[in-house]
This record gives structure tokens, C-alpha cells and sequence, in this order.
């Protein structure tokens, strides 16, 4: 059987995915850093050699460097989730500065897609910058949110301006667990209207790194009224898609 | 593989695809004939009646991202990059158009611009046509024909001119002819693929600016000439493969243009640009011999579908004739950056286009700048795919 590899270069994570006889034999993860180039480099370095397709914001950027197929996330993430979650028909995206929402027909082909506006509101970095501005990582600020008991409604969606009402929430003496909870109430909303607009249908995966944060998954499930199916891994569907692709153009 | 390595030039006299250069050249020597330059902002000044008075219309600066941030020192950054670029370049003494503009003509098309003109029009003459935004009310074309009247008055006033009746309705004639000659080359779009690029489509539009009927049409004579070469030598931009693609929206010249070089980077063959800065003005006619060349021009340029008129049925009907005619496999709608009125009217595109003629379609909203450009990408190219 042959070897193909998938590589996802998002815009803070880079992923690697080797596939092997129907399974995946090998996941890599690094920070995209400055210098994706060197990154891939350096997760590639060791791994096992086969066709390679890329995915995410770097793929432009390695294409000429490693001679490989680029695909959009779109289509990635597409094949990706029926790997992860056969039945899937609907798919929320949420990376670190972009959010896709993708339905997909019953035979796996893209039907809609949306994706946020250009700006980062709403997305992993959205999250991040709000972490730091409540002076959290992004592991205390799930699990604050995830406890608080009342949620304090944060309105702007502009990381700019979210930034500010938090500090100025802050100094209203809001507690951060409230705030912390607001911010993930209004990240769910953004994505949940997002999910609206492609037509919801059962059979929901939350993939992206956010998709690690459980009291984001649990808003998302609280504002759809069902169920979403988040995978162990939910940041690798998109370069599991690319290393399924370059299987099938084998 | 899409082929987008130009064969040899479209428009093979001395300009080649220089249209800046044959657009200065123009207007330099109408101005050396003595011909004042009036200056213009958009499609609803009738050009024929600065024509009639022996004037050289011109559109002014409007699309680049350099002048923007002068403009921002006195504009909110919050605005549409169209009016801040224009200001940007007046504010620089940078518009070499506006420095040769002996009057300035405006319309009330966006609040913004009509704010715009106020900041410019001591500078030089400057007129405001207030146009009415609602095109299905009775009286709309008599108020329209009014402001025609007051512009005319203006122009007679400051250049101590008269535009005669029959001077009128021989541009009105010159106009028809020349749209009649650019909207039969837009056949050549029809093909699949077609045998010419969006650059290309963008170097004949526009021709109409700098030439007569009769220099128009044995320019057109060359060009259909070098497509039937083309198509004979199956040159052809794209493949059968390529999706075909309508970009609607806002006007894209200038910066904005990095959407269609996306689009065509991505795989994609733009066969029809709907907005202002493209085709749309090409499918009017003005009526000829009614007596009233006047109100004949009014009429003709209250046609125009732009976003600011409510409701605006008449660019749906248009949109629909493109689609019947070009054959799109997708609608990108273009949006420029706190344009209200046609981001708002994107979501009545988007629903139409896929409810009447099952298009998918994706809406890109940007500005001059090039911050943008791999998202705009990922967009794109994820439309693609999904097809």
C-alpha cells in the first residue's frame, strides 16, 4: 500500500497526517510560526516519504518548495469529516482566523459552504487575544467559562473592540468567569448563524482547533438544540482530507 | 492548465494594451484643439451633453490605495475606499485628470460621496446633480430631465457656451452607434472558452471614451479580426473546464481589479462584468428623434441599475439578461468596503441568481488595500471546488 501524506498550514497551527493501508499511521503538529517553510520542513524531515497534498493559508507558499497538489480547506475538510464521521452532513469550521461552515450532500459532495468575513472576529484568535486580555491561558479560560454560573454578554465582535469592552467590563468589576462565558456565548452565536446559513442538517462535526474548547462545543450544541459531534482530534480533519486525496489520485 | 499568456496584442496599433496612455493622449490633444475637460465621478452624467458643448468628458481617479491615507486625515477611515481614493487624489494634487478638469460634476448617488463633494467644490466648479432614488414613481423622469436642465445651464454658465438641440442628438446618435459596436464585440465573451482575458475585455471598455464612432468602429474591425485569428488558431483563455464567471457588484477598476486576478489565478474566466466599471451601461440606448434629445438622454441614464435606487428591479431584469447571454457557472458579487447599498443588496443578488437560474454564488466584500488577498483566495478557489 502506498504512503500519501496530508499537510494543513493554518494560520497559527501546522498539521501533518501520514496514511497508510486504510489508516492513519502518524500526526504531527507545530505552531505556524514566521516561517511555515522551515516548519514543514522540519515535521516532514523524518516522516515517511509518499504524494503529498497541502491545504490552508501556507499552501501557496510550499507548492513550489514541495512539489505537491494544493486543494482549498474547503474541499479538505469536506473529505476529512466523512473519514472522521461517515454520516456527516454538516461541518463547523473553526480555525485559528477563520470559520467555514460546510453542508454536504448525502453522497459527500460540498453543497454550501460560508465562511466569516475577512477579519478574525469570532475565530481561535479571537479567543486567544480575549484569554490574554483577561489574563488567562487558553486552558484556565475554558474551564473559568465552563464554571461560571452567570455569563456577562460581550457585543462587539471586532477583536479590536472586544478587547476594549473587556477591559472596561473588567474595570465595571464583572467577574472574569462571567465575562469568560460571555465571550464563548458570543463566539457560538457568530457560528451558529454562520451554520444557518448553509442549512443545518443532522449529522454535525465541529473540527478546527477551537473545536478543542468544551465549553464552546457545549454552547454550540445549547444554541442548535442538538447534537454536534466534535472527533479525538479535531484539528487534523483537514490534513487527513489532503492525505486521503493524494490515496485516491494514486 | 489554464493558458493566460496573451498571444499577441487585442488592439494592435500603437498603444497596444496601454490604455492609460491612449486615454492621457486623448485628452491632451482635445485640450491642444482648445476642447475644455470636464471632470466625472459616475455613469449618471450624461456625457452626451458635455460632448454637445465640444468638452472632453473624463472619469476621475478614483481606485487606488495610495491616496487613501491622505484621504483619512480628513475623512473617517469607515468610508468606502472609492470616495476616500478620490478625495486621497485631489488632496495630493496627484489626479492629473482632475488637474485638467475645468468643472467638476457630481451626483447625490451615496451619502457619502455627496458629503465628498462638498469638502472639493471650492476647489473648482463643481456640480451636484441630485438624483432620484426611486425608480418606479411617476414623476421620477421629469425630476431627472430637470437636473439634465440645471447641468446644462451650469455648463452653459461656466464655459459661456450653448448646447444646441441638434449638437445633442448627434452625440446621442455617436453614443448608440458606439455602444451598439462595444455590445455586439461582448459576443465574443459568449464563447466558451472564450478567446480573450478580463484585462483585454477592460482595454475595449472604455474605447468608447477616447474615440468617435468612426475611429470605434475600425478599431473594433482590427479586434474582431485578432479574435477570429485567435479562435481559428484555437487560442482560448481557460478550458472547457473553467468555470465561467459574472462578477457583479460595485465598480472593481484600479486595486479593486486583484478580485478578478484572483478569480483568474484560481481557474476561473471572467465572461461578464456587470458593474458600472464593465458592461452594464452598454445594453442602454438612448432614444433618437424625439424632438426632445434632453429628456431623451435623462431617460436613457436614469436606466442605469445602480444599488442607491430602491426598489432596483431593473438590475435583477439586467442580471438576468447577462446570465441568458454569458452563460456563468458562478456570481461573484463584489463589495466594496462600507458601500451600504449594494453589500445590502448582495443578499437579493445571491437568492435570485441561485432561485432563478441555480447559481451558486459567494460575495467578497473588500477594499484597494491587498491585506486581503489569501482570504479572498481561500474564498474563491473553495467556490470552485465546491461546483
Amino acid at each position: 500500500m502506498t504512503t500519501t501524506l496530508g499537510l494543513d498550514i493554518g494560520s497559527r497551527t501546522i498539521k501533518l497526517v501520514v496514511w497508510k493501508s486504510g489508516a492513519t499511521v502518524m500526526t504531527r503538529k507545530a505552531l505556524t510560526s514566521y516561517d511555515p517553510i522551515a516548519v514543514c520542513r522540519e515535521l516532514l524531515h523524518d516522516a515517511p516519504t509518499g504524494p503529498l497534498v497541502a491545504t490552508g493559508y501556507g499552501r501557496h507558499l510550499v507548492k513550489e518548495y514541495l512539489r505537491c497538489e494544493t486543494i482549498s480547506e474547503i474541499k479538505a475538510f469536506a473529505v476529512g469529516a466523512r473519514a472522521v464521521f461517515p454520516s456527516c452532513r454538516t461541518i463547523l469550521d473553526i480555525g485559528g482566523q477563520d470559520t467555514k461552515a460546510i453542508s454536504l450532500s448525502e453522497d459527500g459532495r460540498i453543497d454550501k459552504f460560508h465562511m466569516n468575513d475577512k477579519c478574525a472576529a469570532g475565530t481561535g484568535r479571537f479567543l486567544e487575544i480575549m484569554a490574554t486580555a483577561l489574563g488567562l491561558s487558553l486552558g484556565d479560560f475554558m474551564t473559568e467559562a465552563l464554571a461560571a454560573e452567570t455569563s456577562h454578554p460581550i457585543n462587539s465582535m471586532c477583536t479590536v473592540f472586544a478587547e476594549s469592552e473587556v477591559i472596561s467590563t473588567i474595570a465595571r468589576g464583572i467577574a472574569r468567569p462571567a465575562i469568560a462565558l460571555g465571550i464563548h456565548h458570543a463566539i457560538a452565536a457568530r457560528a451558529v448563524s454562520l451554520l444557518e446559513r448553509v442549512s443545518i442538517t443532522e449529522d454535525i462535526l465541529f473540527a478546527g482547533g477551537v473545536a478543542l474548547n468544551r465549553c464552546m462545543h457545549k454552547q454550540i450544541e445549547n444554541k442548535l438544540d442538538r447534537k454536534v459531534h466534535a472527533p479525538a482530534d479535531p484539528q487534523i480533519v483537514g490534513a487527513l482530507g489532503c492525505a486521503l486525496l493524494a490515496a485516491k489520485n494514486v | 492548465m489554464t493558458v493566460f499568456n496573451i498571444p499577441g496584442p487585442l488592439i494592435n496599433d500603437r498603444y497596444k494594451s496601454d490604455p492609460v496612455g491612449r486615454f492621457l493622449d486623448y485628452i491632451l490633444k482635445r485640450r491642444g484643439e482648445g476642447a475644455p475637460v470636464v471632470g466625472l465621478y459616475c455613469g449618471y452624467a450624461p456625457v452626451e451633453l458635455i460632448r454637445a458643448m465640444g468638452a472632453v468628458p473624463v472619469s476621475l481617479c478614483a481606485s487606488a490605495q495610495r491616496t487613501i491615507p491622505a484621504a483619512e486625515a480628513v475623512l473617517p477611515a469607515n468610508l468606502c475606499p472609492l470616495i476616500k481614493s478620490s478625495f486621497g487624489f485631489i488632496r495630493t494634487n496627484t489626479c492629473l485628470l482632475y488637474e485638467l478638469s475645468e468643472a467638476v460634476i457630481g451626483e447625490t448617488t451615496c451619502d457619502g460621496k455627496k458629503k465628498m463633494f462638498e469638502l472639493i467644490s471650492h476647489l473648482k466648479p463643481t456640480h451636484v446633480m441630485d438624483l432620484p432614488q426611486l425608480p418606479d414613481e411617476e414623476d421620477v423622469r421629469e425630476r431627472w430631465t430637470e437636473m439634465v436642465r440645471k447641468l446644462k445651464i451650469f455648463l452653459e454658465t461656466t464655459f459661456r457656451a450653448n448646447i444646441a438641440a441638434d449638437r445633442l442628438e448627434a452625440e446621442i446618435r455617436e453614443t448608440n452607434k458606439k455602444c451598439r459596436l462595444i455590445d455586439g464585440f461582448f459576443d465574443y465573451v459568449t464563447l466558451h472558452p472564450p478567446p480573450l482575458n478580463w484585462q483585454e475585455l477592460y482595454d475595449v471598455i472604455g474605447l468608447d471614451a477616447v474615440t468617435n464612432s468612426g475611429e470605434l468602429q475600425s478599431l473594433m474591425t482590427g479586434i474582431s479580426r485578432t479574435l477570429d485569428e485567435r479562435i481559428a488558431a484555437g487560442i482560448c483563455f481557460g478550458t472547457p473546464a473553467s468555470p465561467r464567471v459574472l462578477v457583479s457588484g460595485c465598480p472593481i477598476g484600479g486595486d479593486a481589479s486583484k478580485v478578478l486576478k484572483i478569480i483568474e489565478e484560481a481557474g476561473g474566466v471572467i465572461v461578464a462584468l456587470e458593474a458600472c466599471s464593465g458592461m452594464k451601461g452598454y445594453s442602454i440606448r438612448i432614444e433618437e428623434g424625439t424632438g426632445d434629445p434632453l429628456r431623451a438622454v435623462a431617460e436613457a441614464t436614469l436606466k442605469i441599475p445602480c444599488s442607491c435606487m430602491t426598489p432596483n428591479g431593473e438590475r435583477l431584469a439586467m442580471l438576468d439578461e447577462m446570465i441568458k447571454r454569458f452563460n456563468p457557472d458562478v456570481v461573484i458579487d463584489v463589495v466594496l468596503h462600507a458601500c451600504h447599498a449594494y453589500n445590502v443588496e448582495s443578499y437579493k443578488i445571491m437568492k435570485h441568481v441561485k432561485e432563478r437560474h441555480a447559481l451558486p454564488s459567494l460575495r467578497i466584500e473588500t477594499d484597494y488595500s491587498d491585506g486581503d488577498v489569501e482570504q479572498i483566495r481561500t474564498r474563491v478557489e473553495a467556490l470552485f471546488d465546491s461546483l
